[in-house]
């Protein structure tokens, strides 16, 4: 019996070991931003000085709980209506076993293929061409539609593979509709994947400021990463590093939460979602 | 679901997502494919057509040449290690002992912070002489001065591929992971009762059953590391020389710095081509291997 | 009956994910408008995108003293802020141009420099005539017509920047160096000695490859345009070359630098912050950079120790030393600006010297001004403005007068040098000629 409690403890050693590699970076970020703004020496000396002062400062500049609030808008919205969407387009692509099925399948996961730097002028010319103004919530739009590929690929392989037709048996000999079957029976049984496509579209969501910096113009519309980028330097400017990190963690920090809270629900919605698929 | 009218009714539901993806999506890319025939410098709308001129002037250059094997290199290396590393570490954490979650969670934090500060605080870690990596070495008496691994021409791709392996970890571990979920005990069990090794049940259980799993990570990476530009942007803009210039970040600087909208749009042409056949490729093999096994 | 019902039902489900569809189509973005107030005066806001980044410490005078001191004058007028990185400032007003979505005020370089210029825009017909504003007579001569095209000024600097050496006081010292190199030869003696006393001479940020730029302008200033200042114009006609032995001779000055092992070793692994990092921390005696980095490398590193700054002397001795000074990047204002009058009111209130907010902004402008009768407010940068001043030997940046992607090529073929590839300065020039003759059809 000792043995197996040594044996544990090596493999918590171990595990511990690996994963502190795996973060150091990050602990190099954690510790700068800990530091006063104007201490500017080698950022490897770590956690040689505990201020707040990068926060406070990355906190006012940032106007962080406005751009808190203009991320938490964009990105439930955005992930509401992709979740909403891609759920049901997911449904007859994985209920019904035919050609066009397969075509559709096949159809949005190809637009993960095409990176949207590149698509961009023609995107916002085709925008401008529906008349759709330039304002907080464009970027809503494009949030959805690059999401596309990627969800509906994930909700039609759990479909598939977890959400037997018998289910809806009863509800078809009751004459319930398509909606009601639907909403009513299926939907609620794709939890587990719909807490992947949240977090996996969530991430991008939050995180990306291509779209916000092409669409946004107004610095109170701005989200969380758009208002970080102004921390960085370029060429004829210096980064205020220390202040940056602080605004990184500032911003990764909602994320962080989330994930400790939905990551048994997040690796459970995958196991049954895509992997069985 | 034998109805034929109800069949035909279903496919509704794919119209609201259809509708978007092909009005933002679909419609800008073949909006692409004309640019690519054109002279357009990205801002000034009136534009001539100039035929196939784009496209021989880029395989003229050479610039399709560097890019792509870049792209190709970036990729396999991608694809291998993020796979590797990830399949390692789900191993791991699957195993049955206490704060897993803490773990994953540790495992899975650099997926969440955006390219921009991963690729800054990464150039720390990489800087010669006080940087982190040459820090490390100098204790263990190796001369870290002469670690040059970003400005270096033969290490320089490696190094930011490195980068992107160590935030894509995080993605392919917990997909893994879900694929390890699914072996069912009492198959594990079976086989340490007939007197398997652990060695064998990974490889004879486990590995099997991970097929899917593994078919997933590999297409994702693939497409990942085929579309590769974030790091080339941010932590050496294609340099030293063009030697991590990756086909996307080629198109980028002939797009917004050099103003050949026009140009950059028929290498994107040529891009999409040679991913999207790379990946098919790929996932029809991954999915022929996965039946049989 | 039972079918039909079913029927119905489908098809208004099918509907209902239409009009979801739509809704959310139109729907984005209704809330734009509604600025107009009810009363009276008309409520504007104006929308302002510029490069650069946020100051750490205190105020940032475009996000947070401009767009206060502007209301605080005009209560009718609002003015919204947005500030990005070059690149993606770059990429963003592009896009936004291309689609007619153009904040009012926008960030612009002098002639040719950089993706979003005075020239390129213009000739677009993308920004709006301000030569008759009552301000501009203030501003020096080569300020206003580096900002303008066709005769017409487009756009207003934010001042003056120098390209120079950045040099430890103390480092130099030490090594018994006692006075500012005045040419070439006396530079690389100071070098020797530096490198001889163990001291690395020169560090440079060359990962960030735009940093190539800022030794070798200063020494294409001594070998290319002391002799021909037109020189870029008779490269348009197809006169000169890049080719020629001038051009050449500065790269090969340059590469001299690196085989000579006077700028450190590695640098192509070092970006800009770590590069200035070393040269704050006393690790190296010099770095070539530009006026603007004055935060940057006057902040307090591990070591204290004294600056100073001159230019590279890349002159033959007994000849005077040629500077790399130009006129920084701008503002411009957008043509199709549904506010122009506004717009232009807010101008001549900050531009105009008497003014309150011209004082604040000359006092958190790192530039030198441009406007006339403004000090200097760096004395670090005194010894070498006073020598642009009096003898008028100086040169803007080479890269404003060629199209975008020659400076990249540059950079790209230098740094195989630096990395130690077989390329030869010539092999630079030449690949440089011909980026400028595939870009240059205009």
């Amino acid at each position: 019996m000792n043995g197996g409690i040594a044996k544990k403890t090596l493999t918590h050693i171990g595990i511990s070991f690996v994963l502190l590699l795996n973060i150091l970076p990050l602990l190099i970020a954690l510790s700068s931003s800990f530091r006063s703004v104007s201490n500017m020496t080698n950022p490897l000396q770590l956690f040689s000085e505990f201020s707040l002062e990068s926060y406070r400062v990355a906190f006012d500049k940032m106007h962080f709980m406005q751009a808190l609030g203009n991320s938490l808008m964009l990105t439930v919205i955005s992930v509401v209506v992709v979740v909403l969407f891609t759920s049901m387009a997911a449904y007859p692509i994985a209920r019904i076993n035919n050609r066009l099925s397969k075509a559709l399948y096949l159809f949005f996961l190809c637009g993960l293929v095409v990176p949207s730097q590149m698509v961009i002028i023609p995107i916002v010319q085709t925008i401008q061409g529906l008349h759709i103004p330039s304002s907080q919530y464009t970027p809503i739009l494009m949030f959805i539609t690059c999401s596309i590929p990627f969800s509906s690929f994930l909700y039609t392989g759990f479909i598939k593979s977890s959400i037997p037709i018998e289910v809806e048996e009863s509800a078809l000999i009751d004459g319930a509709g398509l909606m009601r079957r639907f909403w009513q029976i299926v939907f609620p049984l794709l939890l587990p994947v719909t807490v992947s496509v949240v977090i996996t579209q969530g991430v991008w969501i939050w995180n990306d400021y291509f779209f916000n910096m092409i669409f946004i113009s107004r610095a109170a519309e701005s989200p969380l990463p758009l208002a970080m980028l102004g921390f960085m330097g370029d060429q004829t400017n210096p980064t205020a590093w220390n202040v940056l990190f602080a605004a990184c963690f500032l911003c990764a920090l909602p994320l962080l939460v989330m994930f400790a809270f939905l990551q048994k629900y997040f690796i459970g919605g995958l196991t049954v979602g895509s992997v069985k698929g | 679901m034998n109805s034929a009218v109800l069949k035909k009714t279903m496919y509704w539901f794919v119209v609201p997502a259809l509708t978007m993806y092909l009005v933002f999506w679909i419609y800008p890319i073949l909006r692409l494919f004309q640019y690519s025939f054109s002279d357009y410098n990205g801002f000034i709308q009136n534009f001539n057509y100039i035929g196939f001129d784009n496209f021989s002037q880029i395989f003229k250059d050479g610039v399709a040449g560097t890019s792509l094997s870049n792209t190709l290199i970036y990729t396999l290396v991608f694809v291998v290690f993020s796979n590797l590393i990830a399949l390692g570490l789900a191993f791991l954490l699957n195993m049955k002992i206490r704060a897993t979650g803490l773990y994953r969670t540790a495992a899975y934090v650099p997926t969440l912070f955006s390219a921009i500060v991963v690729g800054f605080i990464w150039s720390y870690v990489y800087m010669p002489d006080s940087g982190l990596i040459a820090t490390v070495l100098s204790w263990f008496g190796v001369d870290g001065a002469s670690l040059n691994l970003l400005g270096n021409y033969s290490s320089a791709l490696y190094a930011i591929t490195a980068v992107d392996v160590w935030k894509h970890i995080g993605t392919s571990t917990v997909i893994f992971l879900a694929g390890l979920q699914t072996v069912p005990v009492d198959l594990e069990e079976a086989g340490r009762i007939d007197g398997a090794s652990s060695w064998q049940v990974t490889r004879f259980i486990r590995l099997p059953l991970l097929a899917t799993s593994m078919t997933i990570n590999v297409t994702l990476s693939l497409i990942n590391g085929l579309k590769a530009f974030d790091y080339s942007f941010i932590m050496t803009n294609g340099g030293p020389g063009r030697a991590t210039s990756t086909l996307l970040f080629e198109i980028f600087r002939m797009a917004f710095r050099e103003m050949q909208y026009g140009k950059a749009s028929a290498l994107a042409v040529v891009s999409f081509i040679v991913i999207i056949a790379i990946t098919i490729f790929f996932v029809l093999r991954l999915n022929k291997r996965e039946v049989s096994a | 009956m039972f079918q039909g019902k079913k029927k119905m039902k489908t098809i208004l489900a099918g509907v209902t994910a239409l009009a979801a569809t739509t809704a959310l189509l139109s729907g984005c973005g209704s809330s734009d408008k509604g600025e107009e107030s009810s009363g009276g005066s008309k409520n504007v806001t104006l929308t302002m995108i510029v490069s650069g980044n946020k100051a750490a410490d205190g105020q940032d005078f475009e996000l947070d003293v401009l767009p206060k001191m502007v209301n605080e004058k005009f209560p009718n007028i609002k003015l919204e802020v947005q500030k990005l990185p070059d690149d993606q400032y770059n990429t963003s007003i592009k896009t936004k141009l291309a689609a007619g979505e153009a904040p009012d005020i926008f960030r612009v370089w002098p002639r040719m420099g950089s993706a979003a210029s005075i020239i390129d825009l213009s000739k677009a017909g993308y920004l709006a005539d301000l030569t008759d504003l009552p301000f501009m007579s203030n501003i020096s001569e080569g300020a206003r017509s580096d900002m303008s095209n066709d005769g017409k000024v487009y756009g207003i600097t934010k001042g003056i920047d120098m390209l120079g050496t950045y040099y430890n006081k103390d480092l130099f010292a030490e090594v018994g160096i006692t006075e500012v190199p005045q040419d070439w030869q006396a530079f690389l003696e100071a070098c020797q000695k530096l490198l001889d006393a163990g001291v690395t001479p020169i560090v440079m940020g060359d990962k960030d490859p735009w940093w190539i730029q800022f030794g070798a302008y200063q020494l294409a200033a001594n070998t290319v345009y002391s002799a021909d200042k037109d020189f870029d114009l008779k490269l348009q006609s197809g006169e000169k070359k890049f080719t020629d032995e001038t051009w050449v001779k500065a790269l090969s000055m340059y590469k001299e630098l690196y085989e000579k092992g006077y700028i450190a070793k590695n640098t192509l692994g070092l970006g800009g912050p770590q590069a200035t990092q070393m040269f704050i921390d006393g690790k190296a005696a010099m770095v070539f950079d530009g006026t603007w980095d004055f935060p940057t490398l006057t902040a307090q590193g591990a070591a204290t120790f004294e600056r100073g700054f001159f230019p590279l002397p890349g002159n033959e001795p007994g000849q005077p030393v040629w500077q790399a000074v130009s006129t920084a990047a701008g503002w411009a204002v957008n043509a199709k600006s549904a506010h122009l009058e506004e717009v232009k009111q807010v101008l001549n209130y900050w531009f105009d010297s008497s003014s309150d907010l011209f004082a604040e902004w000359v006092k958190l402008n790192p530039s030198i001004s441009a406007f006339n009768g403004v000090p200097l407010n760096n004395d670090l940068y005194k010894y070498s403005y006073e020598l642009y001043q009096s003898g008028g030997n100086s040169i803007y940046f080479a890269n404003q007068m060629w199209p975008n992607g020659v400076a990249d090529t540059l950079q790209v073929k230098f740094g195989e040098i630096i990395g130690g590839r077989k390329t030869t300065t010539e092999d630079v020039a030449s690949a440089m000629q011909a980026k400028f003759d595939e870009l240059w059809k205009k």
